[in-house]
């Protein structure tokens, strides 16, 4: 029998090995967690025009995202109100209706459903106006980010993100004309819980030189222990960074050249990433454009990785099992022969070919298989590294604090506790969970 | 010598080896394979996605061609991996080292190679294309099954050939195997 209270300790520097393998946790997670936050579902840049539409995830529940007749953003549940079977079966595309194979009902791109084949055949008339795909209760965008909720009554996105916009921003507002997503995402299974993809990018710098030393040169990771920064702006969200002292030339300084492509791409993608620079201080201001950003991490499961520009998100499939995706970002009025460089910043390093990501995936698989043994439950795991570290910073919002401290996976998991226990009785019932409370 | 008789003599000298480079990348012995690369050489691996099927194009061969699921290095989507030289380089270089943790213990693999096609001779580069399974079991994890197609741009080097490019493409609805970071 576990009790919530018990998977965090309160000042959250124990994590029990039931809150990444109990899959009644796991149910519970999907009301409190995945019910009642701001889900990322794609870019704005997927869905240019009238009638394109991408896949997207909110926990287990497949949405389409598409761009409508009328222009205007609309996310459904891909499952057809008569039968319940997805109606949309490619990854992306263009068109006009989602006809379910089963018996033809067809929807709109918006989801309204324009036609029932069998209607003619009988005398009662269905009410078509009633009988759309499920829409996303609430979608909202911000810097072409498009999220979605479950949660009619949640907070506005900007508020939700908070100061989170400050340091996403510091990317972001570096581009004139904003990013792009790179093509369809990388998605790939990992034997792993949801949880640590999640909490490897929102802090979890200390790995690097670590798990990943076989690959990342000892330079790398002595800037990190020289100028590097974990700041919380908000429990649940995170970002890391290095904040290079001024002065700091560009090569080492300038967002993207830290990647494969950068490096081995010639003098062209030098200096358009250059230029970027030089205008940066002007567009983000003094401190951001300083700012050589690591990992980042939006509550509850969207990362962002700057040093190789890929946004991730980690679907749990379950409490072992992550279905994960990544996009490669790119600078939007970048010509294409740039882009074709800067996109392999990512893929040389991360997606499922990636020579750091394997390594990465490979602790999370063994971390699940650490989390769901018996006799050690005695044994939480220790989060206490740095306790106390974080203070406020003169510059910068939220708590800041050495890379080594674990206080933004903390406060990830007091937010998370909170979420859990925030799931009302009627749900947990309903979820036939009350054993658990 | 018969035009035939030169033919037999290629494709057994190109059969022959894809052999060798099996045996060797199966044996762990990645820095002789390395030697068997051109410096120019382009790895890459497109990435595979489930495309809307354009009605406009039913009953024609087209509507369903792979072609059209591939998002390759030459267009503007997202390839898995686009490598040269020096990334193969750091593959092969991190494999012996001992804190290359996807490595240790290292995985077991046996591949077969088959259907060796040669497309095209000129003077001496060969266009070949072969297809392979790769049985992978890796220690403390499981066993997977890597299935996929390799498009090679080969230059005849002594009796022997160097790999100038290849294009892998992998069979795949979900991946769920533990890295595509393989060399196949």
């Amino acid at each position: 029998m576990i009790k919530i209270s018990d998977l965090v300790s309160d000042d959250a520097a124990y994590i029990s090995r039931r809150a990444w393998s109990d899959p009644a946790v796991y149910q519970l997670e999907k009301h409190g967690v995945f019910g009642k936050a701001w889900l990322f579902l794609g870019h704005e840049t997927q869905i240019k025009h009238p009638g394109d539409f991408v896949q997207a995830y909110m926990c287990e529940t497949p949405i389409i995202l598409a761009r409508g007749e009328d222009n205007k953003i609309y996310a459904n549940i891909n499952s057809c109100s008569h039968r319940g079977l997805p109606v949309c079966r490619a990854d992306h595309g263009n068109t006009k209706r989602f006809v379910c194979p089963y018996h033809n009902w067809s929807y709109k791109v918006d989801g309204s459903l324009v036609a029932i084949p069998q209607e003619k055949m009988v005398s009662q008339k269905p009410d078509k106006n009633t009988l759309g795909l499920k829409p996303v209760p609430r979608v909202e965008s911000w810097q072409g980010m498009i999220f979605g909720s479950f949660d009619e009554s949640i907070e506005p996105l900007d508020s939700y993100l908070g100061d989170m916009r400050f340091y996403l921003d510091a990317f972001f507002d570096r581009f004139e004309n904003g990013i792009e997503f790179a093509g369809a995402p990388h998605r790939w299974t990992i034997n792993a819980n949801w949880k640590l993809p999640m909490e490897n990018q929102l802090g979890d710098v200390n790995h690097g030189p670590f798990l990943h030393s076989a690959v990342i040169p000892a330079e790398a990771n002595q800037e990190i222990f020289d100028v590097g920064l974990s700041a919380v702006p908000h429990p649940g969200h995170g970002a890391t960074f290095r904040l290079m002292p001024e002065g700091t030339p560009n090569e080492n300084m300038a967002w993207g050249m830290e990647g494969m492509g950068a490096i081995l791409g010639g003098s062209e993608v030098k200096e358009y990433l250059f230029e970027i620079q030089a205008k940066a201080k002007e567009r983000v201001g003094d401190i951001r454009a300083r700012m050589k950003g690591l990992t980042y991490g939006v509550y509850p499961n969207l990362s962002f990785l700057w040093s190789n520009t890929s946004f991730k998100v980690s679907h749990p499939r379950g409490p072992g099992k992550v279905e994960y995706w990544s996009w490669s970002a790119i600078p939007a009025d970048a010509p294409d022969s740039v882009k074709k460089i800067l996109r392999t910043n990512y893929s040389s390093f991360f997606g499922p070919g990636g020579i750091l990501e394997q390594e990465d995936s490979e602790a999370w698989m063994q971390q699940f298989i650490g989390s769901n043994i018996d006799f050690a439950d005695d044994k939480p795991y220790y989060y206490g590294l740095g306790m106390g570290d974080e203070k406020p910073h003169p510059e910068l919002p939220g708590m800041v604090s050495s890379t080594a401290n674990e206080y933004y996976a903390r406060a990830f998991f007091k937010r998370w506790r909170e979420a859990l226990e925030s799931v009302s009785d009627q749900d947990a019932n309903r979820i036939a969970l009350a054993e658990v409370r | 010598m018969s035009a035939q008789l030169k033919r037999i003599e290629q494709q057994f000298a190109i059969e022959q080896f894809y052999y060798r480079e099996a045996r060797m990348l199966d044996n762990r012995q990645y820095q002789q394979w390395f030697a068997l690369v051109t410096e120019s050489i382009s790895y890459v691996m497109p990435s595979r996605v489930n495309k809307l099927v354009d009605n406009r194009l039913r009953g024609k061969e087209e509507m369903i061609s792979i072609d059209k699921e591939l998002e390759r290095s030459d267009d503007m989507g997202s390839p898995i991996r686009e490598e040269g030289y020096a990334h193969l380089f750091v593959r092969v270089d991190r494999a012996y080292k001992a804190n290359s943790w996807a490595e240790n213990p290292p995985a077991r693999t046996r591949r077969i190679v088959g259907n060796v096609e040669i497309l095209s001779v000129e003077e001496n580069t060969y266009r070949v294309t072969s297809n392979f399974h790769l049985f992978f079991a890796r220690p403390g994890s499981d066993n997977f099954i890597y299935s996929g197609q390799r498009n090679d741009r080969l230059i005849v080097d002594g009796d022997s050939f160097k790999i100038d490019a290849r294009e892998v493409i992998m069979d795949y609805a979900n991946i769920d195997v533990p890295t595509l970071g393989l060399l196949f």
